[in-house]
């Protein structure tokens, strides 16, 4: 029995489809995004895009259309699935205000057949404008249809069935009186379109309208254009043509020729403009001109096709309103453009307004900790042709140096405004001094105030409510003027005690000396002792900051404390100091910091120990604390300071482990920086400083400004061309990156169609097709003019900056397959190794290849050595010093000798491809084309391979990887995860040679790598979470996942609360999470076994109070003494607070 | 004719382009990705392992037929004298079930494994239906019915092939005669295999279509061969006469396949792929059969390879997880030796994979 858990870390970013129209009210006009099993609403404003709704689906979203049902005044939201679930949703508003309303699920169905065939075309969906009926093509030669009525509940669907062969496109004509779709078809002549009538009541086509045999052989696209003209344009390769039945215009644009077009977006409601957009990533305009006729119609007299300007590579588009259009892209990111009636100065036409980070599809990735944190980072090969890129994820918050003063021994920090509106001095506290600084711009320059103590520790400073700065030391509390920088007046403790520690925002002040507690009012040049109280024991830390930040003229009714000795955290009223409420927090550690925040409009209260933990609270109205928590942050003393992002109020917690605490979704998030180590911060707001942070360690305070807060980071590193593989040398500090750009065949050789990373490179060289391996030059030879070649490079790119080094062109139709970088046998040289193969295009497969060894080192790249095979490596790998890879169907080891020579040393064969190898110690797992997973082991002694167990269900691999040495994990070809195990004791060697599937799970999207590590930092001790194992995936879809194991009994428990969740969550679509995460695939359908689904796990944190109890209720667990214990609300919060923790 | 340029969306034909493909546009790289990857993996077979039969009277009881057992244990192959033998596909074990007196042509095994059919030429019964457990048990006799099959979606029925194109229908639960479909005039194809269509609704037999509830004769397709009635295709759409394929709506002939000429057909069990042999040829005095099957692409009926084997061809049939084919095989002329051959799918002959290395043990069984 297998016991994994599988979470999305980052949600699909590749945008399948999207759609525009009123959905969210009738006078809302929203964009709605599909990301595979998630979709986002926007309202489209005249200020821009914005967000108002994001929600998952228990499917892969495969069609998603807006219509407007007869009468109504707003649109409803069609969904077809990939496993052909179909739904209507609809919203519906409960209560004011533009984010209050639910997502109603109208009619659900499943519309899957018990046979035929799944069109290889992928699903084809039509609605008829006037919204009588939806038509879908998801099997071969079947049209599926499914009357719209009103209030229906249940989509029914029936077929019909269609002769013409092989339909590339299907549309509905406008215009006409019984429900007509237009097909566009395929067979031995040619292809061609044609028209059929569709009668409701017989359930049949009963007439062809019309129809065009032999359109253009390369026509791939139909778009229905709209009364008043109706008919339909026919996109071809070469030639697009407007046909109605009746009559007809064809153009030829020669700019149209150079791509395809993969994507369209009607502009006007009377469909007269188009837009277009090419797999190259160039939108087109495309317009049909009318000609007015005697009888007052009018007929299409014209096409005329522009090109307006290069945007990224569409997959959909859809036109927003006022000129805006927004492109979603599955190769790359997606944006928002706006067309301008003016060319720009390159003769755009285009501007992009806004992008929108797209991983996707992610094809490799390595895990890498350049900043050596403990803490790993992704850096993945994303998207393709000229949107590929490298993508650097990190979890956590940047911040971004602008500058730093050398200062050790820093003990506080703050920013003051001295005669200006914004800050413009900073003032340093260490042992028995304070200095100040003065920014001017970017000088710093130390200065002096006049009425401050500069041979004492500033326990505070800061500007005050009448434009004073108070000055708390341990031995007085000052206030300044700050024009003339001289002291107004000042307060001492009585008795000549010292002030230990001190709190205040701009107008008042409570001061500790020992357990006696002075509260001061800062008024206009004057301190006024308001109160003092004694309490049971010293003061350890105090807090005054106003709850409502942001106006500095508020004050705080309470004030927080963390005591000494009993160690509790107390809340008084202000000036009374009596007090709200004590919290004993336990232990024997004291609070060193304490801070009210209020984020997302719920109070906090957080307490951080001197042991890096901290504990927080919310604070209800009637100022009590409730819902006790606690999280480690570091291990050192911690210090909370609050700042602002915009206008969202953050914390930052220093400690070894600095944290930015923020909230979403109504949930407290801790997320790292990238800084070793913080022991003080404040905001700074300067001149030249803006909206910067000033952070100081024990030797130098650093200024920067910090990410946006949320909490995966994502730095893109565009390439212009398809990165395909990804290896990390720490050697020489650089990523070795095989990739692969488009050249066209022109009557000097090949050029590069753009300029891209390798062409773009620092240095480059080629492989000699006169090495020792001669290649015949036919295909160079035959090729024509304006032909496509893929040309594949080596580049070497640096681990910092991210700038292309180098870059080694691979030979004409050679292909690299695999990267790696590895020391071979006793050879101390660091080594990138690629594995490629010689395509030919009619061949089926390549029948040579090379593996090719470079050094990189002093800025130069040398081919050290390179060995001819007989196919492609698709995988090379680093085993016991020696050489492994895969080849074609066979599996080969090589020695590296004394020469710099490889010799081969042995080779497995059982494969049909061996496409993919992970190893572990002696154990090496190949995943096949279509013959799921095989172990091999390396016998040292015999120096060979022996099978040691395979998984003999037929399972099409798309990634593989070892969870240890009897457990294997597999991804295949329908978006599925499974699991295996070999059972090394068993009795007989049959059984020890079969592998058992034992976990499986439907995760929706194809996954094309696996790689142990993790994102976030580890052990930090106080986790529930007993896992172990961390493998961490990256599919097309541009999301991120993470495989972990857990033990038996808490993997019980977790199944309990998702069995519970399942019933509690009503999905949207109803599309049962039981049927949704079944393993499915064309051979199998199973119950999901063996894998908790994380994503529900976690979206038990969503609900509201009611509804977690009601999951709660009956849970139970299983203790230390391994008794059943019925769990708290609370217990759970918890428990799946730390699961979103694990990624 | 020149091939047309293919469409810049089209999956490449190069596995390795189109692998690289697949991780951009999965999961087959483009249109006809599926395609392609079927046509690499149906034109190799690789010769594993084969089984010959054990006791002394080997030389006279050739195979004559092969199935494998649903659960992919066991290989059923009947045998000329009437037996069937089972092997364990593991450990080779063979052992020996006499079922009939004569030529088995026909074994099927049901999805479960608990039921067993086998058919004969002549001596009725004819068709018998086995419980397997341990032992092959005789649980019913068909005395005239000459073939005998399961249903297809819900295996509780077998439909039966008798004389003049006459189709009978049992149903398991009780063991009766539920139907009998007696065409209003024979098409006399010599080689009638009363079948059910993949959702059970459908009858053909003797080139006629039944409708299996009403039950009432719903067409008669032209009869342009001799011997095959036809079998429906996996799809539900079609029904591959010979050279002809009928859609089943319409019965439009949708297109002639050549190559399927006096083909005995069947399909992996995916349904993607069909495999044929030829019927054996009455030459003068003797039966010649070819030394080849064929494989086709069954979305478009596309040949995609014709593989030669050493011996003659008598029947071939594909696993359940279609990894593996066992193929009938049968020496020609002096030496009639028999064996059921296995081959895995996909993986090239070793003599093609690697000339550097040895081949691995081959005919091992």
């Amino acid at each position: 029995m297998a016991h994994n858990y599988v979470v999305t870390a980052q949600h699909p970013t590749t945008v399948n489809v999207c759609d525009t129209g009123n959905f969210t009210s009738p006078t809302d006009l929203n964009l709605i995004i599909a990301r595979n099993t998630r979709i986002e609403i926007l309202s489209v404003s005249p200020e821009g895009l914005r967000s108002i709704r994001e929600f998952s689906i228990n499917g892969s979203i495969e069609v998603m259309k807006l219509f407007r049902p007869a009468g109504a005044e707003k649109d409803r939201l069609f969904i077809v699935t990939r496993r052909h679930n179909a739904m209507i949703l609809e919203v519906e508003s409960n209560g004011e205000g533009t984010n209050n309303f639910d997502i109603v699920t109208r009619a659900y169905g499943d519309v899957r057949d018990k046979i035929g065939k799944k069109s290889e075309t992928g699903t084809l969906a039509v609605i008829d404008p006037e919204s009588r009926v939806i038509g879908l093509r998801l099997y071969d030669s079947l049209f599926k249809v499914i009357p719209l009525e009103k209030d229906q509940a249940e989509l029914k669907a029936f077929n019909i069935r269609i002769e013409e062969l092989q339909i590339y496109d299907i549309q509905f004509l406008h215009g006409v009186s019984q429900p007509t779709i237009v097909l566009l078809h395929q067979d031995v002549h040619g292809r061609h379109v044609k028209t059929h009538e569709l009668s409701l009541k017989e359930k049949e086509f009963v007439k062809v309208a019309w129809k065009q045999d032999n359109v253009e052989r390369e026509a791939s696209m139909l778009i229905p254009v709209p009364e008043p003209h109706g008919g339909v344009i026919i996109i071809g390769a070469e030639s697009i043509t407007y046909h109605n039945g009746t009559m007809y215009h064809a153009i030829a644009p020669a700019n149209l020729q150079e791509s395809s077009v993969v994507a369209f977006a009607r502009v006007d409601p009377n469909g007269s403009r188009y837009l277009l957009g090419d797999m190259a990533g160039h939108l087109f305009m495309l317009l049909l001109e009318k000609e007015d006729k005697m009888d007052g119609t009018s007929q299409v007299k014209d096409l005329k096709l522009e090109l307006l300007g290069e945007t990224t590579i569409a997959e959909t588009m859809t036109y927003l309103d006022n000129g805006y259009v927004y492109i979603g892209s599955r190769l790359g990111d997606s944006q928002l453009v706006r067309l301008n009636a003016e060319a720009d100065s390159a003769g755009s036409y285009v501007t992009v307004v806004d992008t929108f980070t797209n991983l996707g599809p992610i094809l490799d990735m390595v895990v890498v900790d350049l900043e050596r944190q403990g803490q790993g980072q992704l850096v993945t090969c994303s998207g393709g042709f000229k949107e590929g890129s490298l993508r650097i994820i990190r979890n956590g918050i940047g911040i971004h140096e602008l500058a730093s003063i050398d200062l050790p021994g820093i003990k506080g920090m703050w920013p003051l405004k001295v005669g200006q509106e914004k800050d413009n001095t900073l003032v340093l506290s260490f042992v028995e001094q304070t200095r100040v600084l003065t920014l001017t711009g970017e000088e710093v320059e130390e200065t002096e105030i006049a009425g401050f103590v500069a041979d004492q520790q500033t326990f505070y400073t800061g500007n005050t409510e009448h434009g004073q700065i108070v000055q708390v030391t341990p031995g007085s509390v000052r206030l300044v003027c700050p024009s003339s920088k001289e002291l107004v007046d000042s307060w001492t403790p009585p008795g000549g005690k010292l002030i230990s520690v001190c709190g205040c925002n701009s107008s008042q002040l409570l001061a500790a000396s020992g357990s006696i507690l002075f509260y001061l009012e800062i008024q206009n040049g004057k301190l006024v002792l308001a109160g003092d109280t004694t309490l049971e024991h010293e003061v350890a830390c105090i807090d005054l900051t106003p709850l409502e930040d942001g106006d500095t003229t508020i004050r705080t009714s309470v004030a927080s404390l963390g005591l000494w000795t009993d160690i509790s955290v107390r809340l008084v009223k202000l000036p009374s100091l009596e007090e709200i409420t004590r919290e004993y927090l336990g232990g024997e550690i004291i609070p060193r910091s304490i801070l009210m925040a209020k984020f997302e409009g719920t109070n906090y209260l957080l307490c951080a120990l001197g042991d890096g933990s901290l504990f927080y609270f919310i604070v209800t109205s009637s100022g009590t604390l409730t819902d006790k928590k606690k999280v480690t942050l570091g291990t050192q003393p911690t210090v909370l300071r609050k700042f602002r992002t915009g206008s969202v109020s953050n914390v930052f917690a220093c400690s070894d482990r600095p944290t930015v605490i923020y909230s979403s979704n109504q949930k407290l998030v801790f997320s790292n920086v990238n800084l070793k180590e913080v022991k003080h911060m404040c905001p700074l707001n300067s001149e030249a400083y803006k909206d910067s942070l000033a952070l100081a360690t024990d030797t130098t305070v650093t200024i920067g400004t910090i990410d946006e807060i949320q909490k995966l980071h994502i730095r893109s590193v565009p390439l212009g061309e398809s990165p395909r593989r990804i290896a990390y040398q720490e050697e020489t500090s650089t990523f070795g990156v095989i990739s692969c750009r488009i050249d066209i065949h022109s009557k000097n050789g090949l050029q590069p169609s753009r300029p891209s990373a390798s062409t773009q490179a620092l240095s480059s060289t080629t492989s000699s097709s006169l090495g020792s391996l001669v290649r015949s030059g036919q295909a160079a030879g035959q090729a024509e003019c304006g032909q496509e070649q893929e040309v594949h490079s080596l580049l070497i790119i640096d681990q910092h900056t991210f700038e292309v080094f180098h870059s080694h062109q691979l030979m004409q139709q050679e292909y690299a397959t695999s990267i790696l970088s590895c020391k071979l046998g006793d050879d101390l040289t660091p080594y990138y190794v690629v594995g490629t193969g010689f395509i030919h295009p009619e061949e089926s497969e390549p029948k040579t290849g090379r593996i090719i060894i470079f050094s990189w080192a002093d800025g130069k790249l040398t081919q050290v050595a390179e060995k001819e095979i007989k196919g492609a490596a698709y995988t090379s790998l680093s085993f016991n010093g020696k050489l492994l890879a895969s080849i074609n169907s066979t599996v080969r080891l090589w020695e590296w000798t004394q020469e710099k020579e490889l010799r081969l040393e042995c080779s497995h064969f059982n494969n049909i491809i061996a496409l993919h190898m992970k190893t572990s110690g002696d154990f090496i797992l190949v995943g096949d084309l279509v013959r799921s997973m095989t172990l091999l082991q390396y016998k040292t002694m015999e120096g060979s391979f022996e099978e040691i167990a395979r998984d003999y269900c037929p399972n099409w691999m798309s990634a593989v990887e070892i969870l240890d040495d009897d457990t294997f994990l597999g991804a295949e070809n329908s978006s599925n995860l499974f699991v295996c195990q070999r059972d090394s004791g068993a009795n007989t060697d049959e059984e020890r040679q079969q592998m058992t599937e034992v976990g499986q799970i439907h995760i929706g999207d194809f996954v094309n790598v696996f790689r142990h590590g993790s994102l976030v930092m580890q052990n930090l001790g106080d986790s529930t979470i007993p896992h172990t194992g961390c493998v961490l995936f990256g599919t097309v879809g541009g999301s991120i996942g993470l495989v972990t194991q857990l033990p038996q009994d808490f993997f019980e428990f977790l199944n309990d609360l998702q069995g519970k969740l399942t019933k509690v969550i009503k999905s949207v679509g109803r599309i049962e999470h039981i049927n949704w995460r079944s393993f499915s695939s064309d051979k199998k359908d199973e119950a999901c076994e063996g894998f908790i689904d994380g994503d529900i796990i976690e979206s038990f944190l969503d609900l509201d109070r009611a509804s977690m109890s009601e999951v709660v209720t009956g849970l139970q667990r299983m203790d230390n003494s391994g008794m059943k214990v019925a769990v708290s609300v609370e217990d759970v919060v918890k428990v799946v607070e730390d699961l979103t923790r694990i990624h | 004719k020149c091939p047309d340029q293919r469409s810049r969306r089209a999956a490449p034909l190069n596995f390795t382009s189109r692998y690289s493909k697949k991780s951009l546009y999965p999961p087959y790289g483009g249109p006809d990705g599926s395609k392609l990857d079927r046509k690499l993996i149906y034109s190799r077979f690789r010769p594993v392992k084969s089984f010959r039969a054990g006791g002394d009277d080997r030389e006279e009881n050739v195979f004559t037929s092969c199935a494998f057992s649903g659960d992919s244990q066991f290989l059923f192959a009947g045998t000329y004298m009437g037996d069937v033998k089972m092997y364990n596909l593991q450990s080779s074990e063979e052992t020996t079930y006499q079922c009939h007196d004569s030529y088995v042509y026909h074994v099927q095994p049901s999805r479960d494994s608990k039921l067993v059919i086998t058919s004969s030429s002549w001596r009725t019964p004819y068709s018998k239906l086995w419980s397997v457990g341990d032992f092959f048990d005789e649980k019913k006799q068909f005395k005239d019915e000459e073939y005998l099959k399961f249903s297809c979606l819900v295996q509780d029925k077998v439909v039966g092939t008798q004389s003049d194109g006459v189709a009978t229908i049992y149903d398991l639960h009780t063991g009766q005669l539920s139907r009998t479909l007696k065409p209003t005039s024979s098409n006399a194809y010599t080689r009638n295999r009363a079948t059910f269509d993949p959702t059970d609704d459908l009858i053909l037999s003797d080139g006629v279509l039944w409708d299996y509830r009403a039950p009432k004769q719903i067409h008669k397709f032209d009869k342009l061969n001799q011997t095959l009635s036809g079998v429906f295709h996996p799809n539900g759409l079609e029904i591959i006469s010979n050279t002809e394929v009928w859609d089943i709506r319409t019965f439009h002939l949708l297109r002639t396949v050549p190559q399927l000429d006096q083909c005995e057909i069947v399909f992996n069990s995916g349904g993607e792929v069909i495999f044929g042999t030829n019927l054996e040829q009455e030459l003068e005095d003797e039966t010649k059969f070819e030394t080849a099957f064929k494989t086709f692409d069954a979305s478009d009926y596309s040949l995609i390879a014709t593989i030669e084997t050493r011996k003659s061809v008598l029947a071939v049939c594909s696993s359940w997880d279609d990894s593996s084919l066992a193929v009938v095989e049968q020496g020609n002329g002096e030496c009639v030796e028999s064996v059921v051959r296995m081959y895995d799918v996909g993986r090239l002959r070793a003599e093609e994979e690697d000339q550097e290395d040895d081949g691995e043990e081959e005919d091992g069984g």
